[in-house]
């Protein structure tokens, strides 16, 4: 117990008092009168039903929210009357540009619909009659692995910042703790896949948790939603998109078109996010691309890690044998390239064109596709 | 009677069915974007067949010929015969299979291209993709007709 209470309520005389009153019908009502607005919000559109957006009116309002949160440092939601003596729970952000994006509470909502069941909503009775060759069932078993390992830490990152928001950034918390769950899911539908295979988990990747521990240990939310909405999940969506392209079963390409969507849900308001901060803080573009700069060198060693790299090449060639392999390597370096492209293009929009010029990765990207137009 | 494909008839019978099937797509969720189809002529020279499909809230809410210049989140563009491919089998199987659905054709634009302005509209392909999947294996339900007055294949273990 580390906060303990002022008063001992138990031996408090006035307390005590109070409480017999109120419990013999002497009731105080004193909140009765807190001064707020009272609001009667209505669904815009009654087919989507009351949302977020509906909400925005006020006080109760984000549009008119301040870029510093200097009133309210506790629990209480944004609009209700603030009594005196609420604790002040120390939230680390405080800042509006630290957190918000355009359309936060569009995404939120759509989050919630496109919820899904990862036990009852995959045919897993239909994979149960599918046999993988030994070689493509290994790799795709290693890239299950990875990308549990993957979804575990992109999991606890949400989580880890969500009760670190002040409260009055409500619906970003809401959306975080919608991203928490929808990781969470992830790691769980590739853990029972790679359970499903007959192969089993196989090795964890070192690369890959170094720059999982990067991504986890950012000093900031804004760093953290930099490299994880928008760059770990921008290639993360596509690497999605590519393992669908490569799956062997019907089933497989359901699973990773689920996972693809909550994915650029993330991806968009990693977007919105960066643009908010570019639009509102200009001066912040430095620091943006020093952080940048290290992710960058980060996702480089754990994208081209062995036990990634590797089980790619033999999914998309399907096979081990030479000319499999040849074609698995042709299609990988195609992937690496939209991977790549995507992401620079993604930045370029929010208002980062220049990042293609300082990025080492951009260097070896044109380095790549220069090698892939000779080799055509 | 058949109808045609591409054509309004055939993305207005898609629409139909969608609607026939609202639990499903409520269950998958809000989906709203605005895309483009484009069917291109398999010999060079032929115009293209060119549809705007809208989908708001849980419903397709517009399907109309032509591309809506500006309002569009992406184009889904490729020859006929792609098309053509993926609707047969749409239309035996009653589902696309490994080689066909949306995002594998589209993947490194060798089948069908996916084109747009702004990465952000190119993301809803894949915040809706199930339900832009599921919408297009909706074709396995319809009777329609190729240009050259060909039908898809009936569907496996059909009486047809």
């Amino acid at each position: 117990m580390s906060y303990l209470s002022t008063t001992d309520f138990t031996e408090d005389a006035a307390f005590l008092e109070r409480f017999g009153q109120i419990m013999r019908g002497d009731l105080e009502l004193g909140w009765m009168d807190a001064a707020r607005e009272r609001p009667r919000c209505r669904p815009q559109n009654e087919r989507r039903g009351l949302t977020f957006r509906d909400l925005d009116v006020g006080t109760y309002g984000f549009t008119d929210m301040p870029e510093l949160i200097r009133h309210n440092r506790s629990f209480a939601p944004r609009g209700a009357a603030l009594a005196e003596g609420l604790p002040d729970l120390q939230a680390d952000v405080n800042r509006k540009s630290e957190v918000w994006a355009y359309n936060v509470e569009g995404y939120y909502e759509e989050a919630m619909t496109r919820q899904w069941n990862a036990t009852t909503d995959i045919p897993w009775a239909d994979l149960a009659g599918s046999e993988l060759p030994e070689d493509v069932g290994k790799a795709y078993a290693q890239l299950l692995t990875f990308l549990t390992e993957v979804e575990m830490i992109a999991t606890d990152v949400p989580a880890k910042w969500l009760g670190r928001l002040n409260a009055d950034f409500f619906e970003v918390k809401n959306f975080i703790a919608t991203q928490a769950m929808d990781e969470a899911r992830h790691a769980e539908v590739f853990r029972k896949r790679a359970l499903s295979t007959g192969f089993g988990l196989m090795r964890a990747s070192r690369h890959n948790e170094c720059n999982l521990k990067f991504l986890r240990d950012a000093d900031s939310f804004a760093e953290a939603s930099l490299t994880l909405h928008l760059q770990a999940e921008g290639m993360v969506l596509t690497m999605f998109r590519f393992s669908e392209y490569i799956s062997p079963t019907e089933a497989d390409k359901k699973l990773f078109r689920l996972v693809m969507q909550d994915e650029a849900r993330h991806v968009g308001y990693g977007m919105q996010h960066l643009k908010w901060v570019l639009d509102h803080h200009p001066e912040r573009r430095e620091v943006i691309h020093q952080h940048l700069d290290e992710a960058e060198n980060f996702v480089f060693g754990a994208g081209y890690a062995t036990e990634v790299l590797e089980p790619f090449i033999i999914l998309a060639g399907k096979g081990l044998t030479r000319e499999r392999v040849q074609e698995g390597v042709r299609i990988t370096s195609a992937f690496q390239l939209k991977q790549s492209e995507e992401y620079f293009e993604r930045l370029a929009r929010c208002g980062l064109p220049e990042r293609r010029e300082r990025s080492r990765l951009w260097k070896f990207v044109e380095m790549n596709r220069q090698a892939l137009g000779a080799a055509a | 009677m058949a109808i045609a494909f591409p054509s309004t008839a055939f993305f207005l019978a898609l629409r139909d069915a969608m609607r026939a099937e609202q639990e499903r797509f409520q269950r998958l969720g809000f989906f709203d974007t605005t895309f483009g189809v484009r069917v291109l002529p398999d010999a060079p020279g032929g115009p293209a067949v060119d549809h705007t499909l809208g989908f708001e809230v849980f419903d397709c809410v517009a399907v109309r010929e032509g591309l809506d210049g500006g309002t569009l989140d992406f184009v889904l563009e490729g020859p006929l015969t792609t098309w053509r491919e993926m609707l047969d089998v749409i239309h035996a199987l009653g589902a696309a299979d490994t080689a066909h659905s949306i995002n594998t054709l589209t993947h490194f634009g060798e089948r069908l291209r996916v084109r747009y302005d702004d990465p952000n509209g190119h993301d809803k392909l894949y915040r809706f993709a199930e339900s832009i999947q599921q919408f297009f294996d909706l074709a396995a339900r319809l009777e329609f007709t190729y240009p050259d007055g060909s039908r898809p294949p009936a569907r496996e273990g059909s009486a047809t």
